[in-house]
């Protein structure tokens, strides 16, 4: 056995996550018209809780999937108006807290305290808008929540559509109608 | 059961933007062609890095000695005590500038061609920003007291200066290096899943593993995602303009001749992109040939990246000439003193550099002949790169040199300890990028898919 077996054998534990069951369907496609066509009749049999993985976001399929904006902008917003207030606090506060008045002048000077606001501002808003991502995107995903296929980083699309039973049988069916080229049943 | 029929459907607005690369390109063979720069590095790779981690060890021995012996070996002649690294900060800080103009500028006016190159240049960002970070703290001498800057009171509940342009540089550059690293570190967050997918030895696979955040390409995370990156893009565009903005009140808030000037904020960002984008063209020209990619970054990319540097040289020149009339027409002789002796006096050597190198070599670049000339270009652009790290050299150095006292004029020399401090920023900065190009995607593997038109069973009309 090689010294370092363990730890290799941990890595590779947490690479490939908890072991997870998944009851449901996931068809595996190549055309984007084909997921899209999919998508639409799927929502319209009442799979509204369906998921839809690719190499890259179609704008089809988002409009297929009628989602709205994301919400990560408001959570960018609190952190960016966090920032620009506590910027301009740290250095009227700190002003106020040891005074050193030179010639006169007034103590909160605001043209240089608007560098610091400004700067406060983009570094708040950019992590708030990171965590905000992050969270929304369910990020980092250490337990899969739906099966997956490395070729959906590929070239190819996946539509996850969690169900059982009879409703499992449409379904799969329903996908090889649209193009499907492979429907896996996870039950 | 009767069976399902459908009618495909294929908006032409569905259809990705195919220009730049060649139709040969495909969604299987992108993940192929950039994740083969991950297997096992060849002889060359290993020659060059054992190369620069050479340069690095003098470059170390340089630091033990002025650790050691003080700043006085570091070549400083009162009242020069701004020089080489001060040169070296803001040189570094420049070429920090080109990855979020490439990612978050271009990206807002949506220009496809950065998809090939916006990697580069961003990681050129993060290993640029932590080069020029090291400077002021060994400028200092004493770096590890570094840790004083950070805004927090001292044992006397005495604050920093929030006033100085010095505590403005300290949020400007950590913001910036914040801030660019999480824009790095997104943008790969697909590529990385890519890689962890793919990856056959365990070492990119964890990578792949840790960078992706165990990213799946789900809807609601593609939603999420480019929702975010938008934002990241709008905050990174006012902060790369404002973080050279910063750099150059430096000097800009100093009443020193050829320092005190309100042209220096857009002359300074102008000068940085030019430096960055220079060097980003350099980094394309040797990764593309050393991995055989020319079929992905195109000569057309890097012909639009060598356009960038053509208005940015123009930008910098007219800089230069509204500098010259400013003392010309002004009415402080000290300026107007400075200014020829700039250009004549004892530093002519390195200002007539500067100015070939940036102003008249870059000339060139009107020629579309040599816009589209690899090796022509190769050169041009490491001529522009002395340039610029001679431009913020003369700015420095000679106006220090020269200031409103004759009796403290001096000639300032580069010791050999701050020569090969020099020499190891760059062997550092090679060191993090030639690790990166090992060890994680190099070029956007999602957003160059999305140049491509996607697989429609049924073609537009």
């Amino acid at each position: 056995m090689k010294p370092f077996q363990p730890v290799l054998d941990l890595v590779d534990r947490i690479i490939a996550g908890p072991p997870a069951k998944f009851r449901g369907v996931m068809g595996v496609f190549y055309y984007v018209d084909d997921v899209t066509a999919a998508v639409r009749t799927l929502r319209q049999t009442g799979h509204e809780d369906l998921r839809v993985y690719s190499p890259v976001p179609y704008h089809a399929v988002e409009r297929a999937l009628e989602q709205g904006p994301s919400i990560v902008r408001w959570v960018t917003l609190g952190g960016a108006v966090c920032g620009l207030t506590g910027g301009f606090a740290l250095c009227i506060y700190s002003v106020h807290a040891w005074p050193l008045v030179v010639g006169g002048k007034e103590l909160v000077s605001l043209p240089p305290f608007v560098i610091i606001g400004f700067e406060s501002m983009i570094l708040l808003g950019a992590l708030a808008n990171l965590l905000g991502m992050l969270a929304l995107s369910r990020l980092p995903e250490l337990k899969a929540s739906a099966p997956y296929d490395p070729r959906f980083t590929e070239d190819r699309i996946g539509i996850w559509v969690p169900c059982a039973g009879e409703a499992a049988v449409k379904v799969q069916e329903l996908m090889r109608g649209h193009g499907a080229e492979e429907v896996m049943l996870h039950a | 059961m009767s069976e399902i029929t459908y009618e495909p459907e294929a908006d032409p607005e569905d259809v990705g933007v195919t220009e730049h690369l060649p139709a040969t390109v495909t969604q299987k063979s992108l993940n192929t062609d950039i994740l083969r720069m991950l297997e096992p590095p060849g002889k060359i790779w290993w020659s060059v890095f054992l190369f620069d981690l050479c340069i690095l060890a003098v470059a170390g021995i340089a630091l033990r000695n002025q650790i050691v012996l003080g700043l006085g070996v570091a070549g400083y002649t009162r009242p020069v005590m701004w020089a080489a690294y001060i040169t070296n900060f803001v040189f570094w800080v420049g070429i920090a500038h080109c990855g979020t103009l490439v990612s978050a500028i271009l990206f807002l006016f949506r220009s496809h061609f950065r998809r090939a190159v916006y990697r580069v240049a961003e990681a050129m960002t993060v290993f640029g920003v932590l080069t020029a970070g090291l400077f002021p703290l060994l400028h200092t001498g004493r770096p590890w007291l570094g840790y004083w800057l950070v805004p927090y009171p001292n044992q006397r509940n005495l604050w920093p200066n929030f006033r100085s342009p010095l505590e403005w540089d300290v949020f400007a550059v950590t913001t910036y290096l914040t801030v660019s690293s999480i824009f790095f570190i997104v943008g790969m967050i697909p590529d990385a899943a890519a890689q962890r997918d793919r990856a056959k030895d365990r070492l990119h696979r964890l990578l792949g593993f840790l960078f992706s955040f165990g990213w799946r390409g789900a809807n609601y995370q593609w939603k999420h995602y480019y929702g975010a990156y938008l934002y990241f893009a709008a905050f990174a565009t006012p902060l790369v303009l404002s973080v050279h903005s910063v750099v150059s009140w430096d000097f800009a808030m100093a009443q020193l001749p050829g320092w005190h000037s309100t042209i220096f904020a857009p002359y300074f960002v102008a000068g940085a992109i030019f430096s960055g984008v220079a060097l980003v063209i350099n980094l394309l020209i040797g990764i593309r040939k050393a991995y055989k990619l020319q079929h992905i970054v195109t000569v057309d990319h890097i012909e639009k990246l060598s356009k960038l540097v053509l208005l940015t040289s123009t930008i910098v020149g007219y800089s230069y000439l509204v500098e010259f009339f400013c003392a010309w027409y002004g009415p402080s002789k000290f300026e107007r003193d400075l200014v020829w002796w700039r250009f004549f006096g004892h530093y002519w050597w390195a200002s007539w550099i500067m100015f070939t190198c940036n102003v008249i070599i870059p000339l060139l670049l009107w020629s579309k002949k040599v816009r589209r000339n690899m090796t022509v270009l190769f050169v041009i652009m490491l001529f522009v790169n002395v340039g610029m790290w001679f431009e913020r050299f003369v700015i420095i150095v000679t106006s220090l040199a020269r200031s409103f006292n004759p009796a403290t004029w001096v000639y300032y020399k580069m010791s050999w300890t701050e020569g090969a401090i020099t020499a190891g920023a760059f062997a550092w900065f090679f060191m993090y990028f030639l690790l990166f190009i090992r060890l994680l995607p190099a070029f956007s593997i999602a957003e160059i898919k999305e140049t491509l038109a996607p697989p429609m069973r049924k073609k537009p009309s």
